[in-house]
Formats: structure tokens, C-alpha cells, sequence
């Protein structure tokens, strides 16, 4: 038993979250509303005295050398920061700035077209960062370990262009260059520092630090802070976000510093809460091994705990599958129903079983963890470039339906519409599929992975940047988006024009082109039809029919260059930006209002159905696209439903069932529907109510009205 | 067969063990004042009729045969008394200010809306529960609904409050894993001053259902100027104590979901002045039971 501080160490979390809503608000007064991922950096008042090296006429700097040297500089003049009551030194203020982008003559300008016609939202190109590292690579390494494999290859390869080494050698030396400060500033405030206990905090951080500048981490608190710094760094660059399977990275120093008896378990609290308050990077517990037996150990359920105590938004996630230890998950619904601190629940048999099916075996399946919004990502091996496409499915709806309509040749038909639909998707895909290869080009020449590529097994070793050949698995991925209100137009349009003779393909046409000025009868006569959700429905057949047809296109034939694409469908939260271009659609949607939300039957689907929310999974799993990318069931629960005995253990059955219907992700909130009208009212008044708006948590109050509008509709609905 | 259905809700998680299915089945012969599901009570479908909804369109009121949808000064009127319930009416408004309750539904519809939800089922160890109105009115074409799903492997509540003759239940037996039990009062009078008739029948049928061995829960609604005291509650509790196999109870606060409901039926709500019991005093009364040795549910 070791002996209690002074502080005890939950005081201290307690400080941290305090912190945190103080700093939110002040990025909230400054910056404005937020509505992706809430980050750690904090708010900095001073300029920081960065002077970014161009190269290139347009005044940008692109390339590995550049991106290299920039980064060092900024690292070299990023101001230090350490809280007091954390564990861990170390913040991000800032993305790098000014740094990133392609060279205007690599940019896919003959593309830009089809993009504006197809309404992409996101195609991918030039994107960044969105695959997994392995952290067991640092962690054994250390920062000096990974300076030492650079120059070692960069040696043994001997390339004639040494810019990729350099640049990763400038990146590993500004990172050095920057902890090493923090040392020095750690020392400064223990110095500086009357309260023994908090100097004694300081000290110790500057001895971990003066260590981890070159040394790999030794104990869970070291092992903590290596991760904290490469969050900030991670951040830093394109808001980079994934860390990995955190109780299995973390576990061997646990148990090692358990035996070791330097630690119990109030102290891991403190750290982990610390790593949180660094950043809010995505990682996952629990879940199955290689061999399938299930990893959850008590350092699962600290981290859930930690994460519980601090009470700020965090990017967790469980992975759900038959051999989880069923208190994990318990415990995670319990934590989402006290106060919306839960983790999301990645569904492993969806997720492994479908990406086995491209070839890989199941074992390997198995180890990708869930570290984005909505997606999953083998650590270290894959290039998966998951969640930076947003391909709308609505824009190829009304090109097909206007095209029909205003062709007087054209048959008047369900046939003829859905032929015209499948043409223009398959355009759209096409294009999606040429971006991609285009990507894979020229990526590299302007921007490199300078983060992950540290975390991966082969860019170092072979010289080549993970989108260039430096990791073995090159899976692409795309996102779908609006599945609902295609299947619900086609349905409405089946249903009241050509079986029900209310209205002709013309007038229809007339209604939509109006924005169904006057004619709100007819508005509401297309949008009241049996709904894709609730079961058995036209419309659900219309849904299925989409997302296998999107999936055969996605994942049937490679781009022209090889590369398979993965298909998923996943709208983020942005579903009223998407829409905000968007003519009016037969669902009985208004132009520009918001499309429907990834995979998910639209609110209000089943009217008189009561929760509905058995019928929203089943519909949910139905559309699946099956190849282990993602279609995420978004879970809205009134939590007055739940709070009565046995409300917690049928949500825990919805949940398993959906796992096992081949569902991949489960995003849920808990919240009261008084609590959230009352919020959107005067989001002020509730600084710290955090809600999931998709696959990320947010602070209610950072969200754009837009944003918030969507989760009351959601919560309403429920 | 088929038979009048006024509503299914999946995910139903109160109305017995798990993720169920309530089918409720239109009809009931007792008139509850505090009814929260007023448009079940008549044996046949009732339109509801919802003015905010309503967007003017005047389609109901060109549709109506009997004139009973009518657009007086530019605002809608529906004249009950003119109404014959055929519906055209609710098939024109797509605004949903008109709806029909109940539907005349097969044994085969029924199950196939059930049979939806069937994995969720295993998973939670959940099922059907056939509720009202008071379902065991529509005794044939309840009993073919258990027979069917019994068929199907499905866990079977009947949320019944045993106002028929013992005969109706007793056929239910061989097809029914749990029944719900109302009981409201255990004093006749008070019972009568609430829902328009005695409980003789009621108790006698409870106490039949004990000795037979079905598995019971019985349901308490608690409600103020009606049974929400301890001695009519402590009443109820000395009855339960003294079954053959003394059942679970589950106590259940009045409240005002479905006050709203009596304006679209065009009825006055004759609890609108009551106020939900405490939930100090819903302890207070879950210990009247627990003292005699009777098991609550849901902690109510």
C-alpha cells in the first residue's frame, strides 16, 4: 500500500477537468463554434514567434524536406506547458502553420468538375493521417531509438535523395528539442514551487522527461507521457487522432510496475486522466486477441474509469464481441447513463468477419483497433485512408430523376429511374476510384506521414512514406452518405406516382423544383410512406438494394491502378452541410435542408412505434456493406428509458444483438431529452453536458446550432 | 383469423422480462379514469383527431361522405357524432392530424411484425407481451396469437386485467409463460368508483390463476384519490400475501402521458387535476408489500 498524497490524486483529475472547461470556453469565445473531434490543445495568448521556410513561388512549402525542416522549427520555438495537477508535461497549442496542401500543379483539376457535379464532400485526395500506428514501435524505441533507426537506414539504404530520412530526422529532432525544454521548465517551476507536494510533481517530471528525451519509456507513467507527446505532436500535424489498443500497449508496464510496487491504482487513474487531458486521440479496450480469447484486463477498466472521472469528451471505444468480458461493457453503459463519459462500441464480428472476406486472415482481422470516428485500422501495417471521403448518394439521384423527367422519350418508370441512378453512381464511383489513384501519385511528392511513418513497420526501413509503399496493406476506403433519403425518394416516388397515381413524374418534377412551395399536402403525402426502418417497407428494400448496388460498384473493381476500396457508409455529422446544396428530393425533404445520417433511417421513421430502436438496428444492419469498413448505428436513448431496472440490461441486448446481426459500430448517447431542449436553449448553461455527435464526443456548448439541431432532432425522435 | 390491434411497439422494456414486443389488442370493459390509452377502450377503431397538425388542406373535408370533416371560418371541425369510422378521411391527411386506431389485422400480420425482433429476443431473454384494452376480450384471436408464437419458440406475457369469466383465462394457460395482472383495488367499492365495476370476478380470477400455478406479476397502478393510501394499498397487499404462490408486484405511478389523448378522441380528461405520487411516497408504499414478504419489480 503506498502511502496516500496530500492531494489526493482524484482532486487532482477533479483540476483537470476544471482546467479543460475553462480552456473550452476561452478556444469557444476566440475560435467559435467546433463541431469535429474535441481536441486538447489549449488556448495560448502570445504569438509564437514561428518564421515558416517556403518553397515553392506560391509561397508554400511542400515536400519531405520542407515539411521536415518546418516542423523541427516549430517544434523548436512551441511554447512548454505543464498543469500542475498532471501527471504529464506537454500541450499542443496549434496545428503546424501554414504548412500543407499539394503544389498547385499536382492538384487533379480535370477532377474538380465530376466533384461539383457528384457533390463530393471529401474525395480524399491530399488527405492525411487517417491510419493506425503501432505504438509498441515508439514505446520500445523511445524518441533517441527512433533517431537512431532513421540514421541506420538512412545509412544502410543509402538513397540518392535523402530528403525522407532528413525530414524524419528534423521531425524526431524537434520533438527532442521540445521535450528537452519542458525539462528545463519543469525544473524552473520546482524552483519556483512553495507546496512540497506539487514541486516533488514537477521534479518527478523533469526526471521522466530528462530520460524520455532519448530513453524509451521504463514505467506506466513514462509510457504514458511518451504517448502524451506524441498525441501533441500527432495533433500537430493534419489533426492526426489514432493511438491504438491503449490496455494492451499500456498493460505490460502496469503489471511490471504492480510487482514492482511503485504504483496502485488510484496513481493510474491520475495518470491515464492525464494522458486524456493531453488529448482526446482515438483508442479502443478490449476486444479479441489474434486467437480470438478476449484482452480485457484491468487496465481496461481503468482507462474506462479514468476516462469516467474526467468527465471532458473522450474518443474511446469498446470492442464488442461474444468473448468480451461482459463487465467492461456493463460498466461503459452504466458510465454513458451517469453522464455521457462512455465509449462507443466497435462490433467486432461485422468488422473482422468483413474485412477477412478481402483476403486476410481472420487472425489479422482481429487486430484492427478502432481509432477514428467510425473507423478501424491495423496498427502499423495498413494504409487504409479511412474517413476522408464523403461520396453523396442524393447528387446521383437527382441527376437521374431530373434527366428522366425532362427526356420525354424516357420511359416513365421505377426501372428506367433506378438505371439512370446506377449510371450516374457508377460515374461518381469511377471518379472516386481515378482520385484515389491520383492520390497515391502524388501524395508523397507534396506531403509526407511525417508522424505515423515512425509508428509503422516499413516506411523508416524501406525510405518510402506509408502512402508510397511504406506499409504492406494498401486497403482504400469510401463513405457513402444519405442512404435514406435515396431510399425513401425511391419508395415515395414508387409508391404515390407510380402505384398510387397521386401525382405524375411532371408534377412531381414541378413540386421539387418549387421546394414544394404551396403544395405542403404533397410534401407531407411523399414523406409520410412506410419508411426505410421500420421493416419489410418498400423503402427498406430500396435502402438494401442502394448499399449493395454502392458496394459492388465501391468494391467490385479495383481503381485503374490496383488499389481495392472499401466501402463504407458514414456521413460524419455533417449532414446539414451536405444537404445545404442539395435541391428538394421526393422524401419530402426540403432543398438544402440536412440529408439523412450515415446508414441510419431517418428520425420519426416508424411513427407510433415507440423507442423503435430493435427496428433502427435490424435496418442499420441490413445495409451493411460487409467488407470491414464501417456503417454505424447512431443510438440516441432518452435516459428516463433506461433508468428504470432492466432499461440497462435490454440496451445491453440491443447492443449484443446488433453485433451479432454483422453490425460494425454502435455510437451511443444517453441523454435526458429535458436536460438537451434545456441546453439548446442556452448551451451556456450547461458548459460541460458532452454528447456523441456521430463517432466523437463533443461539449454540447462547441457545437454549431447546426450541429445541435441535429442531435435534439435525433434525441426526439428517440 | 384476424382482429382489431390498435398498436405494436417494439422495444417495449417495461411490460415484462426483456426486449419485447406489446401488441395491443383493442377493446376493454373496465373504465379506468386515469386510462392512459383512452382510444383502446371502445371495442372497435376510433380516429383521433390532432388540430395542431393540422396543415388546412381541406382534403378530409372533400373526402368525408358524411360531412363530418368540415372547414368552418378557415378552421378544421370534425363532427363525431356524424362520424361512421370508415377512414378515408385518415387514408387523405398526410399530416397526421387524423388517425385511425385500431387496424383489423391477421394472426399472420401480427406475427410477422413479432417475428421482426425475434434475435433481440434471445438476447435479452425478452419476447411478446399481448396487452389493451383489455386483450383477452379478443380471447380467439389472442389464443391463436400465443398458439403462434408459441409455435415460434417466443416467451408469451398477457398483460390482462381478469375482468371475464375464468373460462377465457384458463384457455390462455397452456399458451402463456407470464400474465400481467391489473389489480387495482381490493375494496369493491372503491374499485367500482374507479373503473365502473366491482372486482369480484377480478380477485376470485387472480386467486384461481395462483392455485393453477401460472407464473404472475401483478401491476399496481398508484393513483391519487383512488388507491394511492396505505390502507387500500395494504388491502391489496394482505390479498397477494395470502395466494397460493405469492407473486412479484410491480407498483406503478400514475402519470399524464396520455392525457393528451382525450382532446383527440374530443373527451374530457377526468384526471387532469391529479398529481403524480412522490417518489418518497411510492417507497413508502413499495414497503407495505416488501413487509409482507411480497417481491417488488423494478425497485418501484
Amino acid at each position: 500500500m503506498l502511502p496516500a498524497p496530500r492531494i489526493p490524486y482524484r482532486e487532482r483529475i477533479a483540476a483537470l477537468t476544471r482546467t479543460k472547461l475553462e480552456f473550452n470556453a476561452a478556444k469557444l469565445a476566440r475560435d467559435g463554434y467546433h463541431d469535429v473531434d474535441d481536441h486538447g490543445n489549449i488556448p495560448w495568448p502570445d504569438p509564437i514567434p514561428f518564421e515558416r521556410i517556403s518553397n515553392h513561388p506560391d509561397g508554400g512549402s511542400y515536400g519531405a524536406r520542407c515539411i521536415g525542416q518546418n516542423f523541427r522549427r516549430w517544434l523548436e520555438v512551441h511554447p512548454v506547458y505543464i498543469h500542475p495537477m498532471s501527471a504529464l508535461a506537454g500541450a499542443w497549442i496549434t496545428t503546424l502553420p501554414g504548412v500543407g496542401g499539394w503544389r498547385p500543379e499536382d492538384r487533379p483539376t480535370h477532377l474538380y468538375p465530376y466533384h461539383k457535379k457528384y457533390h463530393f464532400m471529401a474525395t480524399g485526395i491530399g488527405a492525411m493521417n487517417h491510419f493506425g500506428p503501432d505504438m509498441r514501435i515508439g514505446l520500445e524505441l523511445g524518441w533517441g531509438g527512433l533517431l537512431d533507426k532513421i540514421r541506420y537506414y538512412r545509412a544502410r539504404n543509402r538513397p540518392a535523395d535523402t530528403a525522407f530520412y532528413d525530414a524524419e530526422e528534423d521531425f524526431v529532432l524537434g520533438v527532442q528539442n521540445w521535450i528537452g525544454r519542458h525539462v528545463t521548465y519543469a525544473r524552473a517551476r520546482a524552483a519556483a514551487e512553495p507546496d512540497p507536494e506539487v514541486r516533488a510533481n514537477y521534479e518527478a517530471i523533469a526526471e521522466m522527461n530528462e530520460h524520455l528525451v532519448h530513453g524509451p519509456p521504463r514505467t506506466l507513467r513514462e509510457a504514458c507521457q511518451f504517448l502524451a507527446w506524441f498525441q501533441a505532436v500527432d495533433r500537430m500535424w493534419y489533426h492526426g487522432g489514432a493511438l491504438g489498443q491503449l490496455d494492451e500497449l499500456l498493460r505490460p508496464y502496469y503489471e511490471a510496475d504492480v510487482a514492482a510496487g511503485i504504483i496502485d491504482d488510484e496513481m493510474v487513474l491520475w495518470f491515464i486522466a492525464s494522458l486524456f487531458f493531453n488529448d482526446t486521440h482515438y483508442s479502443q479496450i478490449g476486444g479479441p486477441a489474434a486467437d480470438g480469447h478476449d484482452v480485457t484486463s484491468r487496465m481496461s477498466y481503468l482507462i474506462l474509469e479514468a476516462a469516467h472521472l474526467l468527465k471532458i469528451p473522450s474518443n474511446l471505444a469498446i470492442r464488442l464481441h461474444d468473448g468480451l468480458d461482459p463487465g467492461l461493457l456493463r460498466q461503459a453503459l452504466i458510465y454513458n447513463l451517469e453522464d455521457g463519459t462512455g465509449p462507443s462500441i466497435s462490433c467486432a464480428k461485422g468488422l473482422d468477419e468483413g474485412y477477412a472476406r478481402n483476403g486476410v486472415p481472420i487472425q489479422l482481422a482481429r487486430l484492427r483497433a478502432k481509432v477514428g470516428c467510425n473507423w478501424t485500422a491495423l496498427p502499423g501495417i495498413e494504409y487504409c485512408h479511412q474517413d476522408v471521403t464523403r461520396q453523396c448518394l442524393v447528387a446521383p439521384f437527382l441527376l437521374a430523376f431530373y434527366e428522366l423527367v425532362d427526356d420525354p422519350a424516357a420511359p416513365r418508370t421505377m426501372d428506367e429511374l433506378w438505371r439512370r441512378y446506377v449510371e450516374h453512381l457508377a460515374i461518381s464511383v469511377r471518379v472516386l476510384k481515378e482520385g484515389f489513384d491520383w492520390h497515391m501519385q502524388h501524395h508523397a511528392d507534396n506531403l509526407i506521414e511525417i508522424v505515423l511513418n515512425l509508428f509503422c513497420h516499413g516506411p523508416i526501413e524501406r525510405g518510402l512514406d506509408a502512402a508510397a509503399g511504406g506499409v504492406d496493406i494498401y486497403f482504400l476506403t469510401a463513405d457513402g452518405l444519405g442512404l435514406a433519403t435515396v431510399a425513401d425518394s425511391f419508395a415515395a416516388i414508387e409508391q404515390r406516382v407510380v402505384i398510387e397515381k397521386r401525382l405524375t413524374w411532371e408534377q412531381l418534377a414541378e413540386h421539387l423544383r418549387n421546394d414544394y412551395a404551396g403544395a405542403e399536402h404533397v410534401r407531407l403525402m411523399l414523406k409520410n410512406i412506410p419508411r426505410f426502418g421500420a421493416g419489410g417497407t418498400r423503402a427498406d428494400g430500396w435502402a438494401k438494394r442502394i448499399a449493395e448496388t454502392y458496394t459492388r460498384l465501391v468494391r467490385g473493381t479495383p481503381t485503374p491502378l490496383g488499389y481495392t476500396i472499401i466501402p463504407g457508409l458514414f456521413s460524419h455529422g455533417g449532414i446539414a452541410q451536405y444537404g445545404a446544396d442539395l435541391g428538394a428530393t421526393p422524401n419530402g425533404r426540403h432543398a438544402g435542408a440536412p440529408i439523412s445520417h450515415s446508414a441510419n433511417p431517418d428520425p420519426g421513421f416508424l411513427p407510433g412505434g415507440g423507442a423503435a430502436l430493435t427496428a433502427k438496428a435490424s435496418a442499420v444492419a441490413a445495409v451493411q456493406p460487409g467488407w470491414g469498413n464501417s456503417a454505424p448505428l447512431q443510438l440516441d436513448v432518452d435516459a428516463r428509458l433506461l433508468k428504470e431496472a432492466g432499461g440497462l440490461e435490454a440496451l445491453e441486448a440491443l447492443i449484443r444483438t446488433h453485433n451479432r446481426q454483422g453490425g460494425t459500430l454502435i455510437n451511443l448517447n444517453i441523454v435526458s431529452k429535458e436536460k438537451i431542449l434545456e441546453a439548446h436553449k442556452d448551451p451556456s448553461k450547461y458548459p460541460d453536458l458532452m454528447v456523441r455527435v456521430t463517432g466523437y464526443s463533443a461539449y454540447f456548448q462547441s457545437l454549431s446550432p447546426a450541429y445541435r439541431q441535429q442531435i435534439v432532432d435525433r434525441l426526439l425522435a428517440a | 383469423m384476424d382482429g382489431w390491434v390498435f398498436d405494436i411497439q417494439r422495444f417495449s422494456i417495461h411490460d415484462g422480462p426483456g426486449i419485447r414486443t406489446t401488441v395491443f389488442l383493442q377493446g376493454c370493459n373496465l373504465r379506468c379514469f386515469w386510462c392512459h390509452n383512452p382510444e383502446s377502450q371502445d371495442a372497435g377503431p376510433v380516429i383521433q383527431f390532432f388540430p395542431d397538425r393540422c396543415i388546412a388542406c381541406g382534403l378530409c373535408v372533400s373526402t368525408c361522405a358524411q360531412a363530418a370533416q368540415l372547414l368552418v371560418d378557415g378552421r378544421r371541425v370534425y363532427v363525431r357524432d356524424l362520424c361512421r369510422i370508415c377512414g378515408a378521411c385518415v387514408d387523405t391527411c398526410y399530416a397526421g392530424a387524423l388517425i385511425i386506431k385500431a387496424k383489423r389485422l391477421s394472426v399472420a400480420e401480427v406475427l410477422a411484425e413479432i417475428e421482426k425482433d425475434r434475435l433481440y429476443y434471445e438476447d435479452s431473454g425478452g419476447g411478446v407481451t399481448f396487452s389493451g384494452g383489455e386483450p383477452t376480450l379478443q380471447s380467439d384471436f389472442l389464443a391463436a396469437l400465443l398458439a403462434g408464437c408459441k409455435e415460434r419458440g417466443l416467451h408469451t406475457a398477457v398483460d390482462t386485467a381478469c375482468h371475464v369469466p375464468w373460462e377465457t383465462l384458463a384457455a390462455l394457460l397452456p399458451y402463456t409463460d407470464l400474465f400481467l395482472v391489473d389489480v387495482k383495488a381490493f375494496d369493491e367499492g372503491t374499485h367500482r368508483a374507479g373503473t365502473g365495476t366491482g372486482n369480484r370476478r377480478i380477485l376470485d380470477n387472480v386467486r384461481r390463476l395462483a392455485a393453477a400455478g401460472a407464473t404472475m406479476w401483478v401491476r399496481i397502478p398508484v393513483v391519487p384519490g383512488f388507491n394511492a393510501n396505505e390502507e387500500e394499498l395494504g388491502r391489496i397487499a394482505d390479498f397477494l400475501a395470502g395466494l397460493d404462490h405469492v407473486p412479484p408486484v410491480e407498483l406503478l405511478p400514475f402519470h399524464h402521458l396520455g392525457g393528451g389523448k382525450y382532446e383527440s378522441l374530443g373527451r374530457a380528461y377526468p384526471a387532469r387535476d391529479l398529481k403524480p405520487p412522490s417518489d418518497e411516497a411510492m417507497e413508502s408504499f413499495r414497503q407495505l408489500f416488501v413487509g409482507r414478504g411480497i417481491p417488488t419489480i423494478r425497485g418501484t
